[in-house]
């Protein structure tokens, strides 16, 4: 047996992301909105379905509504529609009750920044 | 620009498990191989070209492996290419190598696909690793596996067809099943429905005996021109079609999150090309990463319009009108990651021309096999549709 370990710590640019992924640090759900046809994509798209690349970025108000949701020793996760956005997204659950249908981002305690949906009450701002 | 037709001479799988013999990636890869170039009645100095499918350098710590095999293999000198679409990666392979005789660039290619998938890291590295064949910096940093993210899709594709927990089963008990008379499947059982719908949950609706497994193993073909085919291999089936496609890498991106669409219209550019409707294929190897995926897929290719239905009404069973995943599919013969889509392909050669496995083997040879494989949750898809050359 040839036994080897690699530690790897990447420091990725986020370049054209940054406004997202420093939003998900803080908590904040910002999306793009496309110049051409105005759909506000949440995690945002680069391109546009409809071709447009010109965007301009833009707060959603961060609450979201729980469309589907996956439970078990993976953990819990659900595609989730955030109010003001025009797509879907996927998110990991944290401290959200069964039956709960509402949620509202919330930023991550380790520093990776993250998609996360935590209940409305805690989080209100 | 000439447009050749390609004849699959030589195909071959190892056994897909998890390895306990001290043999190693290049030890399959050289099995594999030697077992196809005997098949197809050619010399190591006919092939021009390698084309492999491994998915990632993290699984074998080799980068560039497609040079080291070359070496390996006794082929120094030939060209060479590694292919990679995730789980895709073996059927893409698969078409790079079509293409590089339908245009005259070789008379004769070794399609490889290899990973190591089960013995080089632990699961948990395995599953971390996996995490990231999504979009890396949206759903690969919220930490959502690939069992979560299948789960989520299968969740709409039932709230829209209404498919259920006794059709999970039933694709599960199916496969698992095939898997009990190929003797080289990773995972031959005959769990009832209960136990089935009592294993632990990974992540809702999906349990521990829905999944793939993580297997070892390696496959190969040689693709050959038609009219370069030796004189004893004139009983080689054809490549008639080849499709390939991509969806939104965002599930909730895509207008209709169940739906694998990128399968839709692979399968459509592939039908087109050979010139068949699917319902005139009658064996199908379906990417079965999980039970609801194969429902999906079945859906997705146009094979059925009531998967649930025609799964539990023996359609896709060894005797039904298409059998789906003879092999025991993903979920019974196991998954090798490069070598899924070129295992499968080889299942199908080797149907069409009566040579596969005796338990399995359908006495009436099919004319035409259907190889569907696809990477990330459908994002990137490959088909490749095999038909059997008339009797010689
Ligand atoms: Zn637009």
């Amino acid at each position: 047996m040839i036994r080897r370990t690699l530690l790897l710590e990447y420091g990725l640019e986020p370049g054209w992301m940054a406004p997202f992924v420093e939003g998900l640090l803080k908590g904040d759900a910002m999306a793009r909105r496309c110049g051409d046809c105005g759909i506000k994509s949440f995690p945002p798209h680069r391109t546009c379905a409809c071709g447009g690349s010109g965007a301009v970025w833009v707060c959603l108000p961060g609450t979201a509504t729980i469309q589907f949701r996956t439970t078990g020793s993976d953990g819990d996760f659900a595609l989730v529609q955030f109010d003001g956005a025009d797509t879907s997204s996927v998110v990991s659950l944290q401290g959200i009750a069964e039956g709960q249908t509402n949620g509202r981002i919330s930023a991550p305690d380790d520093a990776v920044p993250k998609l996360v949906l935590g209940p409305i009450e805690e989080n209100n701002r | 620009m000439p447009h050749h037709s390609v004849a699959v001479t030589g195909a071959s799988l190892t056994p897909f498990n998890r390895r306990r013999d001290g043999t190693s990636w290049r030890d399959w890869v050289f099995d594999a191989y030697s077992t196809a170039l005997a098949m197809s009645d050619l010399e190591p100095v006919d092939i021009e070209e390698i084309f492999l499918a491994s998915e990632s350098d993290f699984f074998s710590l080799q980068l560039n492996p497609a040079s080291i095999l070359a070496t390996e293999l006794g082929l120094g000198g030939v060209a060479v290419t590694r292919c990679e679409a995730g789980g895709a990666s073996g059927q893409v392979a698969v078409h790079a190598g079509v293409r590089a005789i339908r245009a005259g660039g070789a008379r004769h290619v070794l399609v490889l696909g290899v990973d190591p998938s089960a013995s080089s890291l632990s699961g948990d590295a395995m599953r971390a690793l996996y995490g990231f064949s999504f979009d890396a910096w949206t759903d690969g940093m919220a930490g959502v596996t690939s069992t979560a993210l299948y789960a989520l899709s299968y969740q709409a594709f039932a709230a829209h067809h209404g498919t259920t927990e006794a059709d999970l089963a039933s694709v599960t008990r199916q496969n698992r099943a095939n898997a009990m008379r190929n003797p080289g499947a990773h995972l031959p059982r005959g769990d009832t429905a209960e136990q089935i719908n009592e294993s632990p949950m990974i992540a809702s609706p999906y349990r521990r005996l829905h999944c793939s497994p993580l297997s070892d193993g390696a496959a190969a073909l040689i693709l050959s021109r038609r009219d370069a085919v030796p004189s004893t291999r004139r009983s080689a089936p054809g490549i008639a079609g080849i499709g390939a496609s991509t969806d939104h890498m965002h599930l909730g991106a895509r207008s209709d999150p169940g739906a694998f669409a990128a399968k839709t219209r692979a399968m459509e550019r592939a039908c087109a090309e050979a010139d068949v409707m699917p319902k005139q294929i009658e064996l199908a190897e379906i990417y079965d990463a999980y039970a609801g995926a194969q429902l999906q897929g079945v859906m997705a290719l146009g094979l059925s319009d009531a998967p649930g239905r025609d799964h539990q009404d023996g359609d896709f069973a060894p005797d039904g009108r298409c059998p789906v995943n003879l092999s025991g599919g993903l979920m019974g013969q196991g998954a090798p990651v490069g070598a899924t889509g070129v295992g499968q392909t080889a299942t199908c050669a080797l149907v069409l021309e009566g040579r596969y496995h005796a338990g399995l083997q359908p006495q009436t040879l099919p004319n035409y096999a259907l190889a569907d494989t696809h990477g990330g949750v459908c994002t990137t898809a490959a088909v490749t549709i095999l038909q059997r050359e008339a009797a010689v």
